[in-house]
């Protein structure tokens, strides 16, 4: 299963309003769950932020947890107009999120692939400094394609 | 089972989901490493979390996890989505009170729609 075609154009968003951490992740979680599923589902990737910050540096964060709340994986993407403190590893501002939400059982272990494979793709993105390039959801979707493309090309 | 219980219950859940993947060789390999200092605060955080469940759950819920792993399961249409087993009806409705699944013991929640 490829990344684009996990994304949803409605759950991306590039103009995401800047804020502390706990609010983004909050405002990304809530364009996949509501009421009590959304407050546990931020309950947990608050306390897996508390491990050590999902923050992998560059400019890029990548909030994830399991969860009951959802039956499948779930995705949802933010890009900030201004960058914002999410306390990475590099101590750098962060301005493009990628959450993550699987079910607590999954086939084939899809949670730790895709988490691996967004790793991958969001380091590509830095290196050819593509994260401000995308202008729309659809862009953002076609770049992520090609980009997976070509890292599937070199293997 | 009162929504306080419930979201207690799955809240302790998934951070044994998250302790369990700590572990998992694939995730140190993504990159994600985590210490032991901060694992062991997460431990602290989950025997508060049990802490605050009323006791005879606490160890139902301890016993199953030993026993299962997943110790709690969702009702989906009449099934127990722990072991798939078809429930009573009499436990199809929504209750205030604990509901654990007759064939597994798995303890029984509703999912949100």
């Amino acid at each position: 299963m490829n990344l684009a075609s996990l994304l949803s154009k409605e759950r991306i968003n590039l103009e995401l309003k800047p804020g502390k951490k706990e609010e983004i992740i909050k405002d990304l979680v809530y364009s996949i769950k509501k009421g009590s599923d959304a407050e546990l589902i931020v309950s947990t990737l608050l306390k897996r932020e508390e491990l050590g910050s999902t923050g992998i540096g560059k400019s890029i964060a990548i909030p994830h947890c399991r969860s009951l709340a959802v039956e499948k994986l779930e995705i949802s993407v933010g890009r900030t107009t201004k960058p914002i403190n999410f306390n990475a590893i590099d101590k750098k501002p962060v301005s493009l999120i990628f959450l993550i939400i699987a079910p607590p059982q999954d086939p084939g272990n899809q949670y730790l692939i895709t988490l691996g494979k967004i790793v991958q793709i969001a380091k590509e993105m830095t290196k050819k400094n593509l994260i401000q390039k995308p202008q729309t959801p659809e862009e953002f979707i076609t770049l992520i394609n090609k980009i997976e493309k070509d890292i599937g090309k070199r293997k | 089972m009162s929504d306080v219980i419930e979201m207690h219950l799955k809240l302790l859940f998934d951070l044994d989901t998250l302790l369990a993947d700590l572990e998992e060789p694939v995730y140190k390999k993504i990159g994600f490493k985590i210490g032991d200092t901060e694992r062991m605060a997460l431990l602290g955080r989950r025997s508060d979390l049990l802490k605050k469940l009323p006791r005879e759950i606490a160890e139902v819920y301890e016993m199953l996890k030993k026993r299962y792993q997943q110790a709690i399961a969702p009702v989906e249409n009449g099934f127990c989505f722990g072991c798939f087993q078809q429930l009573p009806t009499q436990l199809l409705t929504r209750s205030k009170e604990v509901t654990t699944c007759p064939n597994c013991g798995r303890i029984l929640y509703w999912r949100e729609k």
